[in-house]
């Protein structure tokens, strides 16, 4: 049915976004991992991918998570001669993550999962009326 | 997806039976077509797979494999069959208890 097949596509966009919502965790985390030897590299900022992914059952293309890139922007570079990971110039490498793009992407995210929760409820109201019809 | 295409056979048989073509049809041929009890027999049978996919996912969660995404569209399904086929059976009995009623 089409209602159910909308619910199932819709609900695919929810295991997306709880993909997605994952990645910006792991970069707030790690917002400030330094690196585990002196002048190594810190953690490098991840960007969750979607790719849609055609379901052969379902008859339908859902959304997955695609690769998860990396981040090549260059690293914070301070200033910190007595940090256990800086450089023979007593520079630290800091991860190439920026807090206020990190909320913005977690509020898109955020506002994605609603709209697909929004599809979900939709569908069933839709169900629910088209049965009521056979109750009365 | 099989809990889809349990709900589906379940839609399809109920389908058959709201369609009065079909319905007039199987009344003309007498005991030609698949009977009424066949027909529901083979909702509930359908329905039954979708309550256990839905219950398998339930349980899934409770022990913590499932994602909850899963058990929710699942138990959505089987929501939408179970009421379905209630408010078939509810049709359906009153319609036989409007014949009881009948005065012969």
């Amino acid at each position: 049915m089409d209602f159910l097949k909308s619910i199932a596509i819709a609900a695919s966009g929810l295991r997306a976004q709880a993909g997605r919502m994952r990645i910006i965790a792991q970069n707030i985390a790690n917002a400030d991992s330094t690196a585990p030897t002196n002048g190594a590299e810190p953690y490098r900022r991840k960007i969750a991918s979607f790719r849609s992914e055609i379901d052969r059952t379902l008859g339908a293309q859902l959304v997955a998570l695609g690769r998860i890139k990396t981040d090549p922007s260059d690293f914070r570079v301070k200033h910190e001669p007595g940090h256990p990971s800086a450089d023979v110039n007593g520079n630290v490498k800091y991860p190439n993550v920026n807090a206020l793009v990190e909320m913005m992407d977690l509020r898109e995210a955020q506002r994605s999962y609603e709209a697909n929760i929004n599809v979900i409820g939709a569908s069933r109201r839709m169900i629910q009326r088209t049965i009521e019809i056979l109750k009365s | 997806m099989s809990t889809a295409s349990a709900a589906a056979n379940a839609y399809a048989s109920l389908a058959r039976l709201t369609d009065p073509a079909g319905l007039a049809k199987s009344v003309g041929e007498g005991t030609g077509g698949p009977s009424f009890g066949d027909m529901v027999k083979q909702a509930v049978g359908a329905l039954n797979a979708t309550a256990h996919a839905s219950d398998a996912q339930s349980q899934a969660m409770a022990a913590g494999k499932a994602n909850i995404v899963d058990v929710v569209t699942a138990v959505a399904e089987t929501e939408v069959a179970v009421d379905a086929l209630v408010a078939v059976r509810d049709k359906v009995i009153a319609a036989y208890e409007e014949i009881m009623k009948m005065p012969i």
